[in-house]
């Protein structure tokens, strides 16, 4: 009699265990049934649809909380500083035209220097995009704080380089005679480019010419921003 | 007092069960209800001789093994031929449950009038 419920009670431990994974699985929700199979997946998708519906109408309202806070906070005196730094930052990324004293450069290709030498490489009279590379550098160099090649305003990103027989600035085909505008210490700038790549063009021949101006307007850069790599991140 | 080895046993299978997390994959699902139904067949057999005072271990175990397979083997065959044999052995298992409940209440009842 005894025994009876030790063999009993082993065969219940057997009926236990199966029945706890029959249940706990999810298999055994589904059984073969197709429809019932399709039933189940339906409220699974509908069921993580609405997670996640909710999730994001959790966002939405602590982003409407964060925007009623912001409205709420009414600091006038932060937004306008918030956009008088925003205005420096686009005259720092030369996103607006600026006016100021400065310099203009213009130099062009040595005309008359090739006539007299017809039988020369004709590549040893024309201005090369390193010239105007050396000069806008010699201008950074002095503190120029805006400039412009051909009234192409330089920013971040602008490139100067040749491209055949023409030479691209901000991706727009330049052609001499090469004009180029400079905010910043007249003097300063008129210096460091007489005695850098203006000195090796004038040795050269080349017509060279640089003028003083008390105000000059640069336009601002018109082209595509676009950053697909570089993202806000560091800090 | 050993009358409740059973219920402890079927408590421990549950937790046991409920711990290890084995998922029973849907193909086999159907063979495990068969397995189930079995081992309850099994069980309510075991509980229904031991009352009638003929229980047999030998008989009893081999009976839920072999039934069991049997029953396995049948379902599989069904699925192989298009004919839903695993209902026979549902079919015949739920018979012989409902037969030894049956019995037992019977067997229960009679206890208690004699009893009293």
């Amino acid at each position: 009699m005894k025994q009876s419920y030790f063999y009993l009670g082993g065969i219940c431990l057997i009926t236990g265990l199966l029945f706890a994974l029959q249940f706990l699985s999810p298999a055994g929700l589904l059984q073969s049934n197709p429809v019932s199979q399709r039933m189940v997946n339906l409220t699974t998708t509908i069921n993580n649809l609405e997670t996640e519906i909710a999730a994001q109408q959790d966002y939405i309202e602590s982003t409407r909380n964060e925007l009623n806070q912001l409205d709420n906070q009414a600091n006038i005196e932060k937004l306008q500083l918030m956009q008088q730094e925003l205005k420096e930052a686009q005259i720092h990324a030369g996103l607006t035209s600026v006016a100021g004293p400065g310099v203009i450069i213009t130099v062009d290709d040595n005309h008359s220097g090739q006539k007299a030498n017809p039988d020369d490489d004709p590549q040893h009279y024309i201005i090369h995009f390193e010239h105007i590379l050396s000069i806008v550098d010699e201008l950074k160099t002095a503190g120029a704080e805006a400039i412009t090649v051909n009234g192409q305003r330089l920013i971040t990103t602008s490139e100067i380089r040749c491209v055949g027989n023409v030479i691209l600035v901000n991706t727009t085909r330049i052609a001499p005679p090469f004009e180029i505008h400079a905010i910043g210490s007249p003097s300063l700038m008129i210096n460091m480019v007489n005695y850098g790549e203006l000195a090796v063009l004038r040795s050269s021949n080349y017509p060279v010419h640089v003028e003083e101006s008390d105000e000059l307007i640069l336009p601002a850069y018109k082209g595509d921003l676009q950053f697909q790599y570089a993202k806000l991140g560091g800090l | 007092m050993w009358a409740i080895l059973p219920i402890v046993g079927l408590l421990i299978g549950l937790v046991i069960g409920g711990f290890i997390s084995i998922e029973v994959p849907a193909a086999y699902v159907k063979y495990f209800s068969i397995a189930i139904l079995a081992a309850l067949d099994s069980v309510f057999g075991g509980i229904r001789s031991t009352m009638e005072d003929r229980f047999d271990s030998t008989k009893m175990i081999s009976g839920f093994f072999v039934n069991a397979l049997a029953a396995a083997l049948l379902a599989y065959l069904g699925d192989r031929l298009a004919i839903d044999l695993y209902m026979a052995a549902v079919f015949a298992f739920g018979v012989r449950l409902f037969d030894n409940i049956a019995r037992i209440r019977h067997l229960l009842i009679d206890k208690w009038r004699n009893r009293s």
